[in-house]
């Protein structure tokens, strides 16, 4: 049997399988996408086969417009699959390297079909911005699918073994750290890691105040930030961005931070 | 995505920095306030002073004993010296003048002693200063300060220049986490300051400890509904006795934290308190259990000897004799 090889297409295919297609659900229910599934039950899965023959997956389970991510391929037929050929495939299309689409099963459910389709582009536009977008509700969407890409994928790496990620939590005590808009308490987002451990969470972490928190003034000083337009010294220096904790520890989250980054990007 | 930056263009951030901030607005009303360093401007962030009162700054070199010998002769001139060096010279190297020429005199220095505890932990047991609260305590006429963050920083400063005679403040290398968000809460030497209200358990600390405690104290209460009470208890010496006291008759159980060995420190103060008393009290003291640290990140560090939020949750748990069960649902939220 073929011994999958954990390198950077490993890694990428868990950042998009457990982190970023998750966000399909956060970006159906802010946007008027919501009013496409309201009515709609089903199941939807993405999938490819591994390097060992393994089938390898997360579904979405939808009852009447509420959605559920489950990490897994699901154990009963679906209404609808989305299957790529291998990893590779799998990969190049989420990086939008590949125009080759997957093969489509439940082609015929048209009514989860098609919405689904409008919610890959809508999350696709999203992710793949460079800029800041121009209205602001579309900003406060990106942030937050932002914070909980950054969240999910840390920990989900920490998972899969990463190895860089894997050290880091393997030697550290319970500790959170988090990412907050000042003045947008629900667009938060945290990453507690203990001892190997880890655990992606949306919303602030209230029992305490976190180990380090990563906090953005406002919307445009967050996306210069996550999208890299801005100087983050001059945002620090003029308290946009407002590091809470140790600088030694803003600067090792800020690595994990970049390490999701690149394996998520083209 | 991401981020990278170093840690040298955060030293806004730094306590060390607002002490210097604080003293060179202090020292614009009162022409007596002179600043001695032992060739450690940079570190111990004095530079602002420096560079406004030149004439009234003074860089000894690489000589802490000089340094305290040369703040006496001066307060004796009557001037108003603040030392500032790091904590570990100020209370080791330098003792025999601290001792000598400055408390057996009872004259009017203010000691700095900055990168205090395992503050600067990545400069290995050589520059922690783990006894200095220990000794700089049992000297007489001595007032010492533990202020927990920058603007008590800013607050000991200016009620060192309140008193007549020896103040010894020590402060960490920096980035401490904020307890105190705005300067106008009261702040008295000798006072013990309530920062959460609590009959199960009372956590007194000094210094870094003192965030650390709050942290802990907010776990407590989410994972078990405990009412813990914080003081930060910023003046060893004096110390508030009567808060020792109250806590003693009113919560029973007493853990004390600091970054600094369980001898002789804060604990040790309160242990003495607590025995003078003649009341039986459940108390721990947490802090570095008579040993060097290891070389690491201060956070690293407080975590390694159980002064972080972590340790004192788990020692409250011990001294309650309480059996909390470890969350075991590491599932993302996706």
């Amino acid at each position: 049997m073929t011994v999958v090889e954990r390198n950077n297409e490993y890694y990428s295919s868990v950042i998009f399988l457990n982190a970023a297609l998750p966000l399909l659900k956060v970006i159906v229910a802010e946007t008027k996408l919501a009013q496409s599934f309201a009515t709609k039950s089903g199941k939807i899965q993405f999938a490819f086969t591994d390097e060992a023959g393994v089938k390898q997956g997360c579904h979405f389970s939808i009852e009447e417009g509420e959605w559920q991510v489950l990490s897994a391929v699901c154990p009963e037929p679906v209404d609808v699959e989305l299957y790529f050929a291998d990893r590779q495939h799998f990969n190049r299309f989420f990086k939008g390297q590949s125009k080759k689409l997957p093969q489509i099963k439940g082609w015929w459910q048209l009514g989860l079909l098609l919405p689904l389709f409008r919610a890959l582009l809508k999350m696709q536009a999203l992710l793949s911005a460079k800029v800041a977008p121009p209205d602001e509700a579309t900003q406060l969407l990106l942030i937050k699918a932002l914070f909980y890409l950054l969240s999910a994928g840390i920990s989900q790496l920490n998972k899969a073994g990463h190895p860089v990620v894997r050290k880091w939590t393997q030697s550290s005590p319970d500790r959170v750290f988090a990412w907050s808009l000042t003045g947008h308490p629900d667009i938060a987002a945290y990453v507690r890691i203990k001892a190997g451990n880890s655990k992606a969470v949306r919303g602030s972490y209230e029992r305490s105040q976190p180990f380090f928190t990563m906090r953005f003034a406002d919307p445009e000083s967050a996306l210069g930030i996550l999208l890299q337009t801005a100087d983050l010294l001059q945002l620090t220096a003029t308290q946009k961005l407002i590091m809470e904790g140790a600088p030694e520890f803003g600067a090792k989250i800020g690595d994990m931070m970049m390490l999701v980054g690149e394996l998520a990007q083209p | 995505m991401g981020i990278t930056y170093t840690s040298i263009e955060t030293t806004k951030l730094s306590t060390a920095e607002v002490y210097g901030r604080r003293l060179t607005e202090l020292a614009a009303q009162d022409e007596r306030i002179v600043v001695l360093t032992a060739d450690l401007a940079k570190s111990t962030k004095i530079g602002s002073f420096m560079e406004k009162f030149p004439e009234r700054f003074y860089n000894v070199g690489i000589a802490e004993q000089n340094m305290i010998g040369i703040a006496a002769g001066m307060a004796k001139c009557g001037l108003i010296p603040f030392t500032s060096t790091f904590a570990v010279f100020n209370s080791c190297r330098a003792l025999d003048q601290v001792h000598s020429d400055v408390c057996y005199q009872n004259i009017n220095v203010k000691m700095i002693g900055s990168h205090a505890g395992t503050s600067f932990g990545q400069a290995g047991s050589t520059h922690h200063a783990i006894e200095d609260i220990a000794i700089m305590r049992s000297l007489p006429n001595l007032t010492v300060i533990v202020p927990a963050d920058g603007t008590e920083t800013a607050n000991a400063v200016a009620a060192a220049l309140e008193v007549q005679g020896p103040v010894y403040i020590r402060i960490n290398r920096g980035f401490d986490q904020v307890v105190y968000p705005r300067p106008d809460y009261d702040f008295t030497l000798g006072k013990a300051i309530e920062l959460r209200a609590g009959s199960e358990l009372t956590l007194i600390a000094c210094g870094s400890a003192v965030f650390q405690a709050l942290q802990a104290a907010s776990e407590l209460k989410a994972a078990e509904g405990l009412q813990v009470r914080v003081l930060d208890m910023h003046t060893i010496k004096p110390l508030d006795k009567e808060a020792v006291l109250r806590a003693l008759k009113e919560t029973r159980r007493i853990l004390t934290i600091e970054d600094h060995s369980i001898i002789g420190g804060l604990g040790g103060a309160v242990a003495e308190v607590i025995a003078e008393s003649g009341c039986a009290c459940a108390f721990k003291r947490l802090g570095l259990a008579d040993c060097f640290s290891p070389i690491g990140y201060h956070e690293d560090l407080m975590s390694h000897h159980g002064i972080d939020s972590n340790g004192i949750v788990q020692a409250a748990r011990e001294l309650l004799q309480l059996e909390f069960e470890e969350s075991e649902d590491w599932g993302d939220e996706l």
